[in-house]
């Protein structure tokens, strides 16, 4: 259990475990603890006034710079009663536990000890290691912002601050994992977002109990109510865009620490079609490529599977031109559709995964290997027929088309279980997979909000922005299916 | 995971591809696109396909006497390794022999199987066809897929022939006001071509009408457009011939029919002055009195015949009258006065003085 | 153990899921076969005039979902009826809820083995289509009764299918002469009685009635789906008769499937399969709701208050399943007893839907003066 701490006036930033019986801080207990670790370092100073001072950090979490400049040379040199009054850092807070004291350490504080007063203070002054901000990598867009998060928690926080400059914009702060001691921040705007979601996913994170947290799909993992779905419940992303708009909308955004990922909840099937570039083109383009979209979606998922159940079983719907180039291409191969399309598929699978754990240039290679060469290698040895590689190529093109990248990866799964129902019941059996995968995500629910809104339940306002995108002037409201407290999106003075 | 999948695809297979459905791999079957059915020797039907079809294998054709149509299609499996289908059967090639003796069973067996489409197209053929195919294909592979493209086209792309599919020609068949059409077409040496459009008495063939009164019938009824009406007797060629047919009913002793044409003269070997406007007048007044004459013959033809395949029997209902049958139709329609007028707007194509006529009234 | 919500009720649903509950529920089966049956252009009217009878049922119903003891569910029952007559009542419903069960799922397994699955057995269609329904079913009331969007939403566009037919070739206004009746035979009588019954369907609706908001507007939303209905009768019956003609219409088994099967499409020749297996779509969401029902039914009569358990529901699956086997086995593939039992339905679904109501709201005056 943690317990945020309370605004008791110092200016600590931490959510301290609550531990009553905290022994009193001592620098023979320190070493205790510290012993071993190589880069723990006790340092004493004898300032001006002929005081001890004891300084206890561990080297490679501070910033040394800093605590030469606002630490050592004001202590050294000035001539103040108080420590406190003499440091120039704003991060200054007094501990009295030893817990307090080695989570300090652990996060980049350095202790300083009063010999007068036996007093302890702890100086935030963290080792600023970050890369800069760069553009997403996983969600590229031409117009429109270009940066991304990074690491750096507060940074991350900035850049939605930046663009969500009110005070409303709240942010709430969580450690969540007994090694990796991960800051989770819950944002959210005061007053406009459903307080339902703050308090299921406040509920929620509280209830974690795990070690590790190295990404932020691990806590969405443990926030989510289906784990066996290949459906993701949280929209992870990297662009603060994105994140502003969810939390203007009325979502919520989960930042954690050490990831350039955030998680926006509640989402909906329709929000992993939704790119940020949506809200940039002309809305009749935006809408046309949404809608693109949804087509291509499920065009990855049935296109192969309708090959087999055509080849199969439903010879007569085939039109007698393809028909004649199906004879032809299938007369002579040694497998079933099924079998043919299967392997296939695998193989399919295995370049797309080998061009992405490859470096860059390499990869391009490999596509066009993978792509071109086996594919016609193939058709030309006889595994496989032409109009199958065509398929292929056309299925495995529009799964990219999703915006969401865990998506394009579960694309796969589903149409395997389609093409296993197809091979088994034509085209009833297509029927049959995609009604189950409808039942499914009816079903599904992402912070407790069902996951088909606004198409169960039926809210037929939000279809606005659905599976076209309106134009930006009409949609007035917020989604309904969000339940904002502040309906409308301009300001009622109007 | 993946070994459990594989296992169960495995134990599946077998289980999947032959105990649960039909077994319809497109590489195991041939989907014939037609039938031909002639009278074979001592009562029987001589049921004859091509195979297989719409590959570049060599073709051969499958011919069998048989009591039964479908007796055919089991036999055509016995002597060929693909199994025949008949999910995309497109046309039907039946002899006017077999069509004169009534074509009611047939017509029961395709529409009882549901592999066979509704769209199947119905052809009357005179002569031999299975000698025809048998020679014609060392010529021509893909004749059948041919003469479907044909059909379709004309389907679609109205004005030349008459074409009829299963679906239509069984809605004649059961109504009690339209008698069913079919096109004819004729073999003659290493020609395929069509000849007219052939009428039924009930399911039995009766007769068929060619070349002009083709036309009309097409005019009339099944089209009600031509791209070309060729006119021998008046030396001129009429093209995009679009008719608008107003018929009434006086009183079950007497039709009238109002037949407006509109189009444009394609061709004229007269000796008079094509541009000049009276001729034009003059030729759509021979052209009217032609016309008037020749559709008064095929109307009193069909008369003899005792068919109505213009579906005039359907003027006589009425939305708050009882429905006439088809006997009592038959009985009005045998003695009916026939009273045809044309109404004939034909104009040439282009470079016509148009002024003349008025010149010479001047 | 983990619980099986299969009865939860976490927020109430608005009108609008009656709309597109109930126009799915009164196109099943019996829409399919319809134009066979009714024949004649006449039926036009009759199909009207049932319609309206149907709004006037509707009005009942929606009186009953304004009641207060709708809103309690079982115990409301129990107490406009008392708990022993309950039961019986139940028990009598489970009944009534196979026979639907059993003509629906059956009809369009046959559709199905019919169209696309000749030589394919039926037990197995049967097993995939209960499979399914169960699925949707073990998701619980609140997923079934959001599942009727998609149902309607997935199966309303192939009214458009049927646009082709009003426009010539095949269109002829005289196919749809005479207008009036001419004669009125005992056929004319069963069209009537199967209209009525394809109109029914919301006297299983207001079992629901505790799913639902209590408020003033459900005869508007009723009336919509109502509505709804009788457009797609009518639209498909006239577009059959147009296909057709009247003298054909008799003959044909599936009129509608066969005409989707006339169609041609630029990408496939055959639609009506794609059509066909479509269906399932709502198909699956009515049997899955009236396997929620029959459960329901079989805890109330066995008087059982306790939670429901996978097992009692998988158990109620298993018997509906070899229930329909062995109905498949011997009633259905009979041709006779078929239409004796297609007409049983048509007498007990036309029943039911006037009967429920009426007793309800008697029950419900009975109560009020008390």
């Amino acid at each position: 259990m943690f317990k945020k701490k309370g605004n008791d006036g110092n200016k600590s930033i931490e959510n301290q475990p609550l531990k009553n019986n905290g022994t009193t801080i001592t620098s023979d207990a320190l070493k205790r603890h510290l012993a071993n670790m190589d880069d723990a370092e006790f340092i004493e100073r004898t300032t001006d006034k002929e005081q001890k001072i004891m300084f206890v950090y561990i080297r490679t979490l501070i910033d040394h710079e800093r605590f030469n400049e606002s630490i050592i040379q004001p202590l050294m040199h000035h001539s103040c009663d108080l420590i406190y009054e003499c440091i120039t850092t704003s991060k200054v807070s007094e501990i009295n536990t030893m817990e307090e004291a080695l989570s300090q350490l652990l996060q980049g504080s350095i202790l300083i000890n009063d010999p007068i007063r036996n007093q302890w203070w702890a100086v935030l002054l963290q080792n600023p290691l970050a890369r800069g901000i760069e553009t997403s990598e996983t969600e590229t867009i031409l117009y429109g912002s270009k940066d991304s998060f990074s690491e750096v928690l507060e940074q991350n926080i900035t850049m939605i601050r930046r663009r969500l400059p009110i005070a409303e914009l709240k942010t709430e702060k969580f450690t969540v994992g007994s090694l990796s001691k991960s800051t989770v921040v819950l944002m959210y705007i005061d007053g406009l977002t459903n307080p339902e979601f703050i308090a299921i996913a406040r509920e929620k994170i509280k209830q974690i109990n795990y070690d590790m947290f190295l990404d932020s799909s691990q806590v969405a993992t443990f926030m989510e109510e289906h784990h066996n779905s290949v459906f993701p419940q949280f929209q992870q992303t990297d662009r603060p865009d994105v994140c502003a708009y969810s939390l203007g909308l009325g979502k919520i955004t989960i930042l954690v620490g050490n990831t350039p990922f955030a998680l926006n909840a509640p989402v909906t099937f329709f929000h992993l079609f939704q790119s940020p570039e949506d809200y940039i083109n002309r809305w009749i383009v935006a809408s046309f490529l949404r809608s693109l979209r949804y087509i291509s979606f499920l065009l990855s998922l049935i296109l192969i599977p309708m090959y087999v159940a055509l080849t199969t079983h439903h010879y007569q719907m085939i039109p007698l031109q393809l028909l004649f180039v199906l004879l032809e291409s299938r007369g002579k191969l040694p497998f079933t559709p099924f079998w043919e399309s299967f392997l296939i598929l695998g193989v399919m699978e295995i370049i797309k995964e080998a061009s992405l754990r490859m470096p860059t240039k390499s990869s391009q290679t490999l596509g066009v290997i993978g792509g071109i060469v086996i594919g016609q290698a193939a058709v030309q040895a006889g595994f496989a027929s032409q109009v199958l590689i065509v398929l292929m190529g056309i299925s495995a093109i529009a799964s990219f088309l999703v915006p969401n990248y865990l998506m394009t990866k579960a694309n796969t799964l589903i149409q395997l279980m389609i093409l296993i129902l197809s091979s088994l019941l034509g085209i009833f059996g297509i029927v049959l997979g995609l009604i189950a995968l409808l039942i499914h995500l009816n079903s599904l629910t992402s912070l407790k909000q069902p996951y088909l809104a606004p198409l169960t339940p039926f809210y037929w306002k939000d279809w606005m922005d659905l599976f076209i995108r309106g134009p930006l002037v009409n949609m007035k409201s917020r989604p309904e299916h969000l339940r904002p407290l502040k309906k409308w999106r301009y300001s009622q003075r109007r | 995971m993946m070994i459990c999948l594989v296992l169960f695809l495995g134990g599946c297979s077998p289980f999947m591809e032959s105990h649960l459905t039909e077994n319809n791999l497109i590489e195991e079957i041939a989907p014939v696109i037609f039938w031909s059915v002639n009278k074979g020797e001592e009562g029987k039907l001589k049921v004859s396909t091509l195979v297989p079809p719409l590959t570049d294998e060599k073709k051969r054709l499958n011919t069998l006497e048989v009591d039964l149509l479908k007796q055919g299609e089991k036999g055509f499996n016995l002597t060929y390794y693909r199994e025949v289908k008949t999910g995309q059967l497109r046309m039907m090639l039946i002899n006017e022999e077999v069509a004169k003796d009534g074509l009611l069973p047939v017509i029961t067996t395709l529409l009882v199987d549901t592999d066979v489409s509704q769209r199947l197209y119905l052809v009357i053929v005179k002569g031999d066809f299975e000698e025809y195919m048998s020679k014609q294909i060392e010529k021509q592979e893909n004749l059948d897929y041919f003469i479907y493209r044909m059909l379709k086209h004309y389907e679609d792309d109205k004005g030349e022939i008459t074409v009829i599919n299963l679906h239509q020609f069984k809605n004649y068949l059961y109504s009690p006001f339209l008698d069913p059409l079919l096109p004819v077409f004729k073999i003659e040496e290493d020609k395929f071509m069509y000849e007219g459009t052939a009428f039924f008495n009930d399911d039995k063939f009766v007769a068929n009408v060619n070349g002009i009164e083709d036309n009309i019938v097409q005019l009339l009824a099944t089209n009600n457009y031509l791209d070309l009406l060729p006119l021998p007797e008046q030396s001129v060629t009429l093209g995009h011939v679009q008719a608008n047919v107003d018929t009434k009913l006086n009183d079950l002793s007497s039709i009238s029919i109002k037949v407006k044409l509109n189009g444009s003269i394609d061709e004229y070997r007269g000796d008079k002055d094509i541009h000049d406007y009276s001729t034009i007048k003059e030729i759509n007044k021979e052209a009217k009195v032609y016309l008037e004459k020749k559709t008064k013959e095929v109307l009193k033809q069909f008369q003899e015949w005792k068919v109505d395949p213009l579906h005039f029997g359907t003027l006589t209902l009425k939305p708050f009258e009882k429905k006439m049958d088809h006997e009592e139709w038959m009985k009005h329609w045998e003695d009916m006065e026939i009273d045809v007028e044309y109404e004939l707007e034909f104009e040439p194509l282009t470079n016509i003085d148009t002024n003349d006529g008025d010149h010479l009234t001047h | 153990m983990k619980t099986f919500p299969l009865f939860n009720k976490s927020s109430a649903f608005d009108g609008i899921y009656l709309v597109f509950m109930l126009s799915r529920l009164q196109m099943l089966y019996y829409m399919l076969i319809m134009p066979t049956i009714l024949v004649d252009p006449y039926m036009i009217w009759v199909i009207i005039l049932v319609g309206a009878v149907s709004q006037l049922i509707l009005i009942m119903i929606s009186k009953w979902f304004s009641s207060e003891f709708a809103a309690k569910g079982y115990l409301g029952f129990v107490e406009l009826f008392g708990e022993r007559t309950v039961r019986i009542l139940a028990f009598l419903g489970l009944g009534l809820i196979l026979l639907k069960l059993s003509v629906h799922l059956l009809g369009y397994v046959e559709i199905v083995h019919q169209f696309i699955f000749f030589s394919m057995k039926p037990s197995w269609l049967i097993f995939f289509v209960l499979l399914i329904s169960c699925y949707i079913a073990s998701k619980g009331v609140e997923n079934t009764i959001r599942y009727s969007v998609i149902a309607f939403l997935c199966t309303i566009w192939m009214l458009f299918l049927f646009i082709p037919f009003y426009t010539p070739p095949i269109a002829f206004l005289h196919d749809l002469y005479p207008l009036i009746p001419t004669e009125w035979s005992g056929q004319s009588w069963r069209g009537l009685l199967l209209i009525m019954a394809s109109f029914s369907g919301a006297e299983y609706v207001l079992f629901l009635s505790p799913w639902f908001k209590r408020d003033k507007k459900t005869v508007k939303y009723f009336s919509v789906a109502n509505g709804i209905t009788i457009f797609e009768y009518v639209f498909l019956f006239i577009a059959s008769l147009l296909f057709y003609g009247a003298n054909y219409l008799s003959k044909s088994s599936y009129p509608l499937v066969n005409m989707v099967r006339y169609l041609q499409s630029p990408l496939f020749e055959r639609i009506d399969m794609i059509v066909i297996a479509m269906f399932l779509i709502h198909f699956s969401f009515a049997i899955g709701l009236l396997l929620l029902l029959l459960y329901g039914g079989v805890r109330i009569a066995g008087g059982n208050q306790n939670q429901p358990t996978r097992i009692g529901f998988a158990a109620c699956a298993i018997v509906v399943f070899i229930t329909m086997i062995i109905m498949n086995e011997l009633l259905w593939k009979d041709h006779s007893r078929q239409t004796k039992l297609i007409d049983l339905q048509m007498w007990i679904g036309a029943a039911t839907y006037l009967l429920v109501p009426v007793v309800l709201l008697a029950a419900l005056k009975r109560k009020g003066r008390t």
